[in-house]
């Protein structure tokens, strides 16, 4: 693929990793098309990170998922990480990498992040100054695996792929840290997912019964979780009267009942239409947490009111200047 | 004529609202809805905070940004744009309309490896189910599942079965497949549980190409036997 002629090359994929992918702010105005909005699954984590890095917050980044990939430097280069330790280090040196910070390689320079012990979060993003470089399709450089679009060809990293990073701004590199307060790394673990409650419509909504069990419960993360949406293990929740099977808009954070009385949680790569009933809705602030629940981890659901969903966006976008 | 309760505009979460157009799935639903996305991709064009509208089977679900404008002063503003809002009538000139898109199908064989078992199951010939199946024009109700694939409705009534017991783990693309009141063009290589009757080869979808979708919201199609 032909690269934009103000880039240059950073970096040589050694090894993919789990899932490693390029995503940034996502694919804003396509979804009557059909096209998810797909996009980092937590936008904080991505926002510190370029933050770190001297981008604007919405940079392409590459998102790690529990394995990272191994990536040798081709220059000099600042990167900057945030969201899940993977246990980034640089070799040969073995210097720790840690996130909530940019970093400098050095030409040469490996970085390996092999996942840690670390039971928090299962996504690290990894900012480059500049910002990875990939055309821009249908308004976005994140990657649609769905779609087999962006990113770097619609597809995860692999051995060999060469990445490119894009010219650096006017901040300095490394040297915009965000304000003191700002959340560097992960949301608390014993953090509640905040929820409003679906919309009441004959088509659309579960019931109010359902909300409650869902609030009610520990759920785990099932393993067949991804960046479409995480699976709920639980006790089952009396489903809703079937619908007429008529599919209807959604948005990454809608918690869906299916037959069976399992919650699925959608996430960034959702499909833009469902026909399962709607038990509540993720609120902006808290898609963070749902985007970095690890397979195997714990989530529980709190309901809460529209005027503090807005005051915990608004603090949120403050500390983070987006 | 329809005119809309403003207690069908409600917030989806804090980052979408929505319009709930009729309480069951069907060809008059869709009118309705298509009619109302015309109404309001009008209005929004341009207007920051907002996306464009998203059609379903009942309703229509704008994404807002949850802080400016917000879902409150959203549905204020919907509710106003709104307010006399009827939905084109039954008779109206404009019930029938959009832009029909013609689609070139090779039915049967290897491109349609359902068709010799869909006509058994509905007790037709092969070349009777083609024909009643290019003797539409469907409308494009909403889009879904995958990038591009558009729900197209209604299938003639003869037409309507259940979805395969088994889906099939790849429907290439291309694929034009039925199941259930609806009939679609698979735009990319997939997994499907839709019956796969014919295929066309006319590249229906190219994320790189503006708009990317041959089939989408406000049109029709025509499928014809090549």
């Amino acid at each position: 693929m032909s690269q934009p002629m103000d880039s240059r090359e950073v970096f040589e994929v050694l090894a993919p990793g789990l899932l490693t992918t390029i995503q940034d702010a996502g694919r804003i105005g396509h979804r009557d098309e059909g096209v998810p909005l797909s996009g980092a699954c937590d936008p904080v984590s991505m926002a510190v990170a370029n933050r770190l890095a001297g981008n604007p917050p919405g940079a392409p980044v590459l998102e790690c998922t529990l394995l990272g990939p191994e990536i040798l430097a081709l220059t000099d280069v600042t990167i900057a990480l945030a969201g899940a330790d993977l246990g980034a280090t640089a070799q040969p040196s073995g210097r720790r990498l840690g996130p909530g910070q940019a970093h400098h390689l050095a030409a040469g320079e490996r970085l390996s992040m092999p996942g840690s012990g670390e039971s928090r979060g299962c996504r690290a993003y990894l900012a480059v100054a500049g910002g990875f470089a990939v055309p821009l399709v249908l308004g976005s450089r994140s990657t649609s695996l769905v779609g087999g679009f962006g990113g770097l060809d619609g597809r995860a990293l692999r051995t060999g792929d060469r990445l490119a990073a894009g010219p650096t701004g006017p901040a300095a590199p490394g040297g915009d840290a965000p304000a003191s307060g700002t959340r560097l790394l992960l949301p608390h673990p014993d953090a509640p997912v905040r929820v409003l409650p679906a919309p009441a419509l004959s088509g659309v909504g579960a019931s109010a019964a359902a909300l409650a069990a869902l609030c009610d419960a520990t759920w785990g993360v099932s393993p067949v979780s991804d960046r479409r949406g995480l699976r709920l293990v639980g006790p089952p929740i009396a489903p809703a009267a079937p619908s007429d099977g008529g599919s209807n808009g959604v948005i990454p954070g809608t918690i869906q009942l299916t037959p069976d009385g399992t919650p699925l949680v959608l996430l960034a790569d959702a499909g833009t239409t469902g026909g399962y009933p709607v038990i509540a809705v993720v609120i902006s602030a808290d898609l963070d947490i749902v985007g970095q629940a690890r397979p195997g981890g714990t989530l529980r659901f709190q309901p809460i009111d529209l005027p503090s969903a807005r005051r915990a966006l608004a603090e949120l976008r403050q500390t983070l200047a987006f | 004529m329809i005119t809309l309760p403003t207690s069908r505009i409600l917030r989806f979460g804090d980052a979408a609202i929505i319009i709930e157009v009729a309480a069951h799935a069907g060809y008059s639903a869709t009118q309705t809805v298509n009619a109302l996305n015309r109404e309001l991709s009008v209005r929004l064009v341009g207007r920051a905070g907002w996306e464009r509208p998203v059609p379903g089977a009942t309703t229509l679900l704008i994404p807002i940004d949850p802080i400016e404008p917000g879902v409150e002063a959203a549905i204020v503003e919907v509710t106003r744009w709104l307010d006399g809002w009827t939905r084109p009538g039954e008779d109206d000139p404009v019930h029938e309309s959009g832009p029909i898109v013609e689609i070139p199908v090779r039915y049967g064989g290897q491109e349609g490896p359902d068709l010799a078992e869909v006509a058994r199951g509905i007790g037709l010939t092969p070349a009777e189910v083609i024909e009643l199946h290019t003797g539409t024009i469907y409308t494009v109700a909403f889009s879904g599942f995958i990038p591009g694939f558009a729900y197209l409705g209604p299938l003639p009534p003869r037409l309507v079965l259940p979805r395969r017991d088994t889906p099939r783990p790849r429907v290439p693309a291309g694929s034009v497949a039925i199941a259930g009141p609806q009939t679609a063009v698979y735009p990319v290589d997939s997994p499907g549980g839709w019956w796969l009757i014919g295929r066309t080869h006319v590249p229906i979808w190219d994320p790189l190409r503006t708009p990317p979708a041959v089939i989408r919201a406000g049109l029709r199609v025509k499928f014809t036997s090549r």
